[in-house]
């Protein structure tokens, strides 16, 4: 049972106790807040498993503009599947579809990316 | 289905840029081996060895282009095996891999393909990323991108070459 979109998240941990850290200049570059990856800190951030690619993305816990978030699965999904699901001639079919689709042997996935797969009937 | 665990020890990670071959030796990939197999990866841990400060952009990414030649065998301290002992083998087993004969695999750099940041600073840092049940990083066949995943060291991402252990926990059906 699902209780909450939370229920979903993974976990990183990156810890630089043992470690002078990532310094201030660098740490932007690498996506985190310098007061995160500092001499000392542990940060522990949920991660994102995109029901659309599935893939997993680090969550900043310090964002503030809203997390994409699909009405047909209801969860969240990565920016990178936001981006694809507003092209004028997407379809929506999660990663959860297509396992199933290449697992049944009936289809193989022949390139795209993950979040718009290409799929080939086999045989043809 | 069964738990398997990929492990490199002192391996030098080497940076380089997405959408360009990773250095032979220098990474670690997984790719499936059938166009049917469905792999899932569990977890990632990776413990920087570095003897000074060296900033890492480790990515779990997909694989752009897939490793040419055959995969190089795995040589000890690196290993590939089950996490349960009695663990039957599989008649199609995951390709897991450092090196490749002919060409390296190529992280892809395709801006809609996520990339999962593991960044760290080698000189002590340690990185673990565990996926919750049902959510997990998942490779589909065995052709790019969906089929091949690789831990590498991401100098697009301003990443500096250096030593570190890791392990990748994954699953495949």
């Amino acid at each position: 049972m699902i209780f909450s979109k939370k229920s979903h998240d993974g976990e990183v941990m990156v810890d630089h106790r043992a470690s002078p850290g990532i310094p201030a200049h660098l740490a932007a570059k690498f996506g985190y807040h310098p007061s995160q990856v500092a001499e000392g800190v542990v940060l522990e951030a949920a991660t994102l498993g995109c029901p659309h690619c599935g893939s997993h993305v680090v969550l900043n816990p310090l964002r503030t503009r809203e997390r994409a978030h699909c009405y047909q699965c209801n969860m969240y999904i990565c920016d990178g599947c936001d981006f694809i699901r507003h092209e004028p001639d997407y379809v929506h079919r999660t990663i959860t579809q297509v396992r199933e689709l290449v697992s049944s042997g009936r289809y193989v996935m022949v390139g795209g990316t993950m979040g718009r797969p290409v799929l080939r009937r086999t045989g043809e | 289905m069964a738990k398997r665990i990929f492990t490199s020890q002192a391996l030098t990670f080497g940076a380089t840029a997405h959408g360009s071959q990773a250095t032979s030796g220098q990474y670690m990939s997984l790719t499936g081996a059938s166009a049917t197999q469905i792999t899932d990866i569990l977890e990632v841990m990776f413990s920087g060895k570095a003897t000074a400060s060296t900033v890492a952009a480790i990515d779990l990414a997909r694989q752009g282009t897939l490793g040419t030649g055959g995969a190089s065998a795995l040589a000890a301290p690196n290993s590939d095996g089950p996490a349960h002992f009695a663990t039957a083998a599989l008649a199609a087993p995951v390709v897991p891999a450092v090196a490749y004969v002919t060409n390296q695999v190529i992280p892809s750099n395709a801006a809609t393909d996520a990339k999962l940041n593991l960044a760290l600073n080698l000189f002590g840092g340690i990185v673990r990323w565990n996926a919750s049940p049902t959510q997990q990083w998942t490779m589909v066949g065995n052709t790019a991108p969906g089929g091949g995943s690789v831990l590498w060291n991401n100098s697009s991402g301003g990443g500096s070459s250096g030593l570190g252990d890791a392990h990748i926990i994954y699953e495949t059906y």
